[in-house]
């Protein structure tokens, strides 16, 4: 084999210094690419950390706040709302002392300690692993990049659009919540109270489930079981199959769960707390109960996708 | 009363001064005067006697290396520099490391975070992350084709066999800086890498023993705050500490015996490495020197040339212990050990059979009876190198996710489509060239982007292609929903339905999210990061 040592002085420094001379480019044209490196990177993390918001959210805040953060009624405010980004701080008092996004922040990482004054059916809890909740801090902050990504959709709302409910938690009645809010006049809160848009009277139970915030707690596709039970209320994913979660009830199943319904303090199993309203009785007619339980009972039951309006837009 | 000294010499004030610097650089060279320095530099023979072995005897960092070589050993053609390269590629990593080291500390919590930070904010972070990663990679391959080499050669024959030894050391606590670097990002490739490493040390037996050192490794029965701490701690200090420590002394014995010479040179049997004939002497100073100097700089511009336009270290999700990834691999160098795992249980692919491959490697100077290093009279040693080699190889293959690993068919076809980590084709092509509709695989492809089309075009060929390859996976069909989420965020809905062998229809959904600036490298192929209209491009442009 010929050897490829170079025995010559002078080419080896030549070597050596052509060498020097590639490193020094290399170096150099990085170091004149830097600045847009570094800002397409930190834009590159951000979008990453909005992506793995997004899945964050759709996997813990979505069956509450809604897939497109419009809120669900009775449950949880809209968070892709115009009110939420333009008038939210100030009315909490805390315009000028924090930005939205830390408020978002604390919010999502400590929850809401109260349930004074407000209208949603639980307390949101503490997300945060410091607080003893379920997310690291890393997806705490994704989290809070995701929610803080709707601002630009939020913004171009008009008011009707804007699917927001009043908060029964501010310092000014409701009905002031609107003003001065924006140019727009017609802005007006849509519903006040937590019903239903749909009069009561034959309303479909899949309707009931979402529009009376049954939704909120309770988790139609996951079944209940010592692995899997649903975080404030019990899953429904396998209601039909188990019939009752209540042993002595299990000749009857729709009988008890139409009292869980009527009166839920009646039986409560233990590791849940008594979150549950017991107004519901004087919300639906009794028809329209009987139907709901059949329908929690029926193992093919169907839910439409609905418009605000309650019409079925789904085919 | 006044001593009387004598009357100082009077010189020209010039040449006062140039006799003091010419002080300064016999000073700073340790015993070569600059008149010395030009006649190396015209190529002079050393005069007699020779001032430039002055400084061997006197400078640290030069008294380790013998003052001339044999001719025959200087061709690269011999040792390649490869033990030279591996000295130099761990320098090359401990200053990159060090530099790395400002901007990391060793929590869950900023370890990451960490990382970002280097690269979103840090000048030149991103670069030197880079060189880390690749000399790390490269120093493992170097330090293996160094054994490869002193292999081939027969070097570890008497009186080699302790270098050989200590040489195999080296190789181990190598493996070992690598993979305790590895976690360091505290990402999903990191964390799910060390966990299976970890996991082998468990099947060490008695079974009370293989706990105490996995947990001893992990601090905790999982790997967290503490096994980071740990890694780092291995990684920064202990290991390289030890690798310097074998290093002198596999040093030493090399400057001890010699580079053994090429087998021709010398009878069989014989060992003439340190009887150098004046002849054929090739001077450290400054032949060797120089040589030495040039190739490792023509190495460093090859690894500055290919990090600045091709390479980027990897850097996945957070390392999240709830979520196993699809595939978890460990680093390439340990993909035998998981092939292995593949096709033997625990103990004996974790523990037995790399502990008697490691003793047998130790051992293989004390084994290898016959005196000759000649080529022809080593065929045996040769073909089982080379089959061991192949082996090796072979193993590696089985260890990658090619080979008999296979998820849910459809959870193969979005993984590859649009996988949990790294780009696949949806991010390669990227958020501009997909458009917002729902597509379905049974329906021809009417889309204006070309781009998109040949996405659709392999998820329909996916499909098909897994019809084939699995039993239970019969009329596939797909559906991508393509939804606006968010300003600036689409989400890809991937839904695949089948029949299974049972007759029923099964139903696979996978939603994956892309904004529109993360930026997967690997989508334009080679870093265009300083390109302005790449700027522009990412606009939207
Ligand atoms: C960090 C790892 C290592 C370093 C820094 C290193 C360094 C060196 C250096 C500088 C030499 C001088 C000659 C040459 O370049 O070939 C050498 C020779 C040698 N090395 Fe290594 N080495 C390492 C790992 C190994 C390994 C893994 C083996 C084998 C298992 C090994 C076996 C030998 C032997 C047998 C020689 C003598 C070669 C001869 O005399 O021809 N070394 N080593
Ligand atoms: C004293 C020497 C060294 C120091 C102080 C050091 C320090 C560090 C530090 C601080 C990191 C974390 C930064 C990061 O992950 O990018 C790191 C990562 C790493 N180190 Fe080292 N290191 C040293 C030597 C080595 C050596 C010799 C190897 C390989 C043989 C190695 C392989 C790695 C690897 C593979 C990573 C992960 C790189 C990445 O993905 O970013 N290190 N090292």
């Amino acid at each position: 084999m010929r050897s490829l040592y170079v025995r010559s002085f002078g080419s080896k420094l030549i070597w050596g210094l052509v060498s020097s001379f590639v490193i020094v480019v290399c170096v150099g044209l990085t170091a004149q690419t830097e600045e847009t490196r570094m800002e397409i990177q930190t834009r590159n993390w951000e979008g990453r950390g909005i992506e793995n918001g997004a899945v964050i959210f759709a996997n813990n805040c979505a069956t509450c706040h809604g897939q497109q953060g419009q809120g669900l009624q009775g449950v949880a405010p809209a968070l892709n709302s115009r009110y939420f980004f333009t008038r939210r701080l100030g009315d909490v008092g805390q315009d000028g002392v924090m930005t939205l996004s830390n408020y978002v922040y604390l919010t999502v990482a400590a929850g809401r300690p109260s349930k004074d004054n407000s209208q949603w059916a639980n307390r949101m809890v503490p997300w945060s692993s410091q607080f003893g909740g379920p997310l690291r801090g890393d997806q705490v902050v994704d989290v809070v990049a995701y929610v803080m990504n709707y601002e630009e959709t939020a913004l171009q709302q008009t008011a009707s659009e804007d699917p927001f409910q009043p908060f029964l938690d501010v310092a000014k009645p409701p009905e002031f919540q609107n003003i001065g809010i924006s140019a727009d006049a017609e802005w007006t809160p849509v519903q006040l109270a937590v019903t239903s848009v749909l009069p009561m009277g034959d309303r479909d139970p899949d309707y009931l489930f979402g529009a009376l915030a049954c939704s909120g707690c309770h988790k139609l596709d996951e079944p209940q079981a010592p692995s899997s039970m649903g975080e404030s209320g019990p899953n429904f994913g396998t209601i039909h199959e188990l019939g009752t979660y209540r042993p002595e009830a299990a000749a009857d199943p729709a009988a008890y769960i139409k009292e869980s319904i009527v009166s839920p303090d009646a039986f409560r199993v233990e590791s849940y707390d008594d979150a549950m309203p017991d107004d519901f009785a004087s919300r639906m007619t009794e028809e329209e109960i009987d139907r709901l339980v059949q329908w929690l009972l029926d193992p093919d039951r169907v839910t439409h996708t609905r418009d605000a309006e309650g019409n079925i837009i789904d085919e | 009363m006044s001593v009387q000294s004598p009357a100082p010499q009077k010189k020209p004030w010039f040449l006062a001064l140039l006799s003091a610097l010419d002080g300064i650089f016999v000073y700073l060279t340790a015993g070569i005067s600059t008149r010395e320095f030009r006649a190396m530099l015209r190529g002079d023979a050393p005069g007699r006697p020779n001032t430039r072995l002055t400084p061997h005897a006197d400078a640290f960092l030069l008294h380790i290396k013998p003052s001339y070589y044999h001719e025959s050993v200087t061709r690269f053609t011999h040792t390649y520099r490869l033990g030279l390269l591996s000295t130099y590629l761990f320098l090359f990593e401990t200053i990159t490391g060090i530099i790395l080291m400002i901007w990391y500390a060793p929590t869950p919590e900023r370890a990451y975070v960490d990382m970002i930070r280097l690269l979103n904010n840090v000048p030149f972070g991103q670069l030197m992350r880079d060189l880390h990663r690749i000399g790390a990679e490269l120093m493992v391959g170097i330090v293996t084709l160094h054994m490869v080499r002193t292999y081939l050669t027969g070097s570890y024959k008497p009186p080699r066999e302790f270098t050989w030894l200590t040489g195999v050391l080296l190789l181990v606590i190598t493996l070992f800086l690598s993979f305790s670097g590895y976690l360091l990002p505290w990402d999903q490739l990191a964390f799910w890498a060390v966990t299976i490493g970890t996991s082998m040390a468990e099947a060490v037996p008695p079974v009370f023993v293989g706990e105490i050192i996995n947990l001893l490794a992990r601090g905790a029965p999982d790997i967290g705050a503490s096994g980071l701490l740990r890694f780092y701690l291995l990684h920064v200090l202990f290991l390289p500490l030890l690798l310097i420590l074998f290093f002198f002394v596999h040093y030493y014995k090399v400057v001890l015996y010699g580079i053994s010479l090429p087998a021709q040179e010398e009878e069989v049997g014989e060992d003439t490495a340190n009887r150098v004939p004046a002849n054929r002497r090739v001077y450290y100073l400054p032949e060797v020197l120089l040589d030495e100097g040039t190739f490792l700089l023509a190495v460093t511009a090859i690894i500055t040339a290919v990090t600045v336009f091709l390479f980027q270290a990897p850097l996945e999700h957070i390392a999240n212990p709830q979520q196993t990834p699809f595939h978890t691999v460990a680093p390439w160098y340990f993909y035998w050990l998981q092939g292995l795992l593949k096709i033997a249980d625990k103990m004996w692919a974790g523990v037995i059979i790399p502990g008697v491959l490691l003793v047998m490697l130790m051992a293989i100077p004390y084994l290898d009876r016959n005196p000759s290093r000649r080529g022809a009279d080593r065929r045996v040693a040769t073909i089982s190198g080379i089959v061991a080699g192949v082996l090796m190889i072979i193993l590696s293959w089985m260890g990658t996710p090619a080979y008999a690993v296979q998820g849910a068919p459809a959870l193969e076809v979005v993984e590859k489509l649009m996988p949990e980590e790294k780009v696949g084709i949806s991010r390669k092509i990227g958020y501009k060239h997909i458009p917002l509709g729902t597509y379905d695989s049974r329906e021809p492809i009417t889309t204006d982007d070309a781009e998109f089309a040949k996405l659709l075009d392999e998820f329909v060929h996916l499909l098909e292609v897994w019809e084939e390859k699995a039993p239970d996976f019969n009329d596939p069909w797909g559906l991508l929903t393509v939804t606006q989420d968010q300003a600036n965020l689409k989400l890809l809905r991937w839904e695949i339905t089948w029949i299974s062998n049972a007759g029923t229809e099964e139903y696979f959904k996978q939603d994956y999210w892309l904004h529109k600036d993360s930026y997967y490298w690997e989508q334009y192929g080679r870093k265009k990061f300083g390109v302005p209209e790449f700027l522009e491009m990412q606009n939207g442009g």
